[in-house]
């Protein structure tokens, strides 16, 4: 099967922040959770993926089509739900779909884009600019679906949202994901949606990916050592990933927990959640 | 390219339907000789220089064109759209003008010449902006380009003004108006040529920006 995204070798640097050296390999049929601190280069990466801003150097294919040598093709096959509804307040949904039939040509299907506007509840004929937030991510999501794409690319789509929309949209991407040809990257903040429905995660840290692999692997394998200073020197800094020392005690992040207790079986490691291993990474120091 | 034609139309529909009802009134005016023709010409001038204007406006406002360049259009088609936006409005304005003229004549018994000079004119002043206007509005935006709409309108009227007080434009008045009109019909039809030209500039602009 073809990967959805392969990113090989990507370098993009601004006056204050570059992403550098990214790698990264989407499989088919997965959701990848992008996950990382502001500024960290979600959005950058976002739009390196989607040729909307120019790479220093690097290469990208989507669907196995590079993403600027075959760029109609490789877009033709994406759906994209960025941070904001981009359509024109004055704007009805039933103009987007007129505006986007033509775009996608024979890929739009504007029956399944008025099937998503009734299951998502937004009324055809109602003025964008009276919708709310929700109903605006939810016409994005409509948007994006109706021409059967297989690569889903959501950047912050379910930020600012209830959890009852989270949580509609979410499900909406689990139905998606059934086909196997399918795939999402989603870009969020809210670690406990991509809990929820990633297959892999990747972390990325002040423009680099400090971590990237299957979601089960990371959250079976890592773990919090709760411990006071004085245990925290006693443990080799190689066998921890970052340390937090508080006037209360010290915490550290291992990669292995299991490893880990074994060669310390005094000291107890307990499971971690993706938001506390960011919590980690962002605000910790090394060993 | 066509959708993005009409996302523009869908977008400027309320304004392009009360510049047509204002149109209509001043030409219905103009029929019972209650407005000069020269309303109709002016209006059809501020049309062509204003709705491109609006149309980047409300596209930077919605952050459109960051979405525009997500889908399989590529950079220069969202561009060619956008041109093809303003032309059609320049023709629909331009027939109207062009119409109103001829109307006017047979009707008010007015002199057909100098009414399609004005509007001749109003439209030569109309695509000059747009030609200039499009690409800085790529470049700058439409809150910065705005000022350069206004210099662009005000530096050749005063440069004509400053021209006629130094004598230069004496002796125009006496040529004749069958050369004078095929002389003036040239210029929509030279500045139209500019308009490829300001697409490619437009591309240009837009080929290099990030969004």
């Amino acid at each position: 099967m073809t990967n959805s995204i392969e990113i090989q070798g990507l370098n993009k640097s601004y006056p204050d922040f570059a992403l550098r050296n990214i790698n990264l390999t989407m499989p088919g049929g997965a959701i990848m959770g992008l996950i990382g601190e502001n500024g960290a280069g979600k959005t950058t990466l976002m739009k390196c993926i989607l040729n909307l801003v120019r790479r220093d150097s690097g290469t990208i294919t989507l669907m196995g089509h590079d993403n600027i040598k075959e760029e109609r093709l490789a877009k033709a096959e994406i759906g994209v739900v960025l941070d904001e509804c981009f359509f024109h307040d004055t704007l009805r949904p039933k103009d987007v779909g007129a505006i986007l039939a033509p775009a996608f040509r024979d890929s739009w299907d504007g029956a399944l884009y008025r099937d998503y506007l009734d299951k998502f509840q937004l009324p055809q004929g109602k003025l964008i600019k009276e919708f709310s937030r929700g109903m605006k991510m939810k016409l994005s999501l409509a948007a994006a679906l109706a021409h059967r794409p297989k690569l889903l690319l959501l950047d912050e789509a379910t930020a600012g949202l209830d959890p009852v929309v989270r949580d509609e949209i979410l499900d909406e991407f689990l139905s998606f994901i059934c086909d196997e040809e399918h795939s999402i990257l989603i870009s969020s903040h809210i670690t406990s949606d991509l809990e929820k429905v990633a297959d892999y995660i990747t972390y990325l840290h002040q423009g680099q990916i400090v971590l990237s692999d299957a979601k089960d692997t990371i959250l079976d394998s890592y773990g919090r050592v709760g411990c006071t200073a004085a245990q925290l020197e006693t443990i080799d800094p190689a066998d921890l990933v970052r340390v937090r020392r508080g006037s209360f005690g010290c915490e550290a992040l291992v990669s292995d927990r299991k490893t880990f207790h074994r060669s310390y079986p005094s000291l107890m490691v307990d499971p971690i959640a993706l938001e506390d291993i960011m919590l980690f990474i962002g605000k910790g120091a090394s060993a | 390219m066509t959708g993005l034609v009409l996302k523009d139309i869908l977008v400027l529909r309320k304004s392009l339907r009360t510049y047509l009802l204002f149109l209509i009134f001043y030409f219905i005016m103009a029929l019972l000789d209650l407005f000069s023709i020269a309303f109709i010409t002016a209006f059809v001038q501020v049309i062509v220089m204003i709705l491109p204007m609006s149309s980047f406006a409300y596209d930077e406002q919605a952050k459109w064109d960051r979405y525009a360049m997500t889908l399989p259009l590529g950079r220069r088609a969202v561009v060619g759209a956008k041109y093809i936006f303003v032309v059609l409005m320049i023709l629909v304005a331009a027939t109207f003008a062009l119409l109103s003229c001829v109307a006017l004549s047979i009707t008010a018994a007015e002199p057909v010449e100098e009414n399609l000079l004005s509007g001749v004119a109003s439209l030569s002043v109309g695509l000059l902006a747009v030609e200039l206007t499009l690409p800085l509005n790529y470049k700058l935006g439409a809150e910065r380009a705005r000022p350069f709409l206004f210099a662009i309108i005000f530096i050749p009227v005063i440069l004509f003004v400053l021209a006629a007080r130094a004598g230069w434009l004496d002796g125009l008045d006496q040529l004749s108006p069958d050369v004078v009109l095929p002389l003036l019909c040239l210029i929509p039809l030279l500045l139209l040529l500019g308009l490829p030209v300001s697409y490619l500039v437009s591309c240009r602009i837009v080929e290099q920006k990030e969004f």
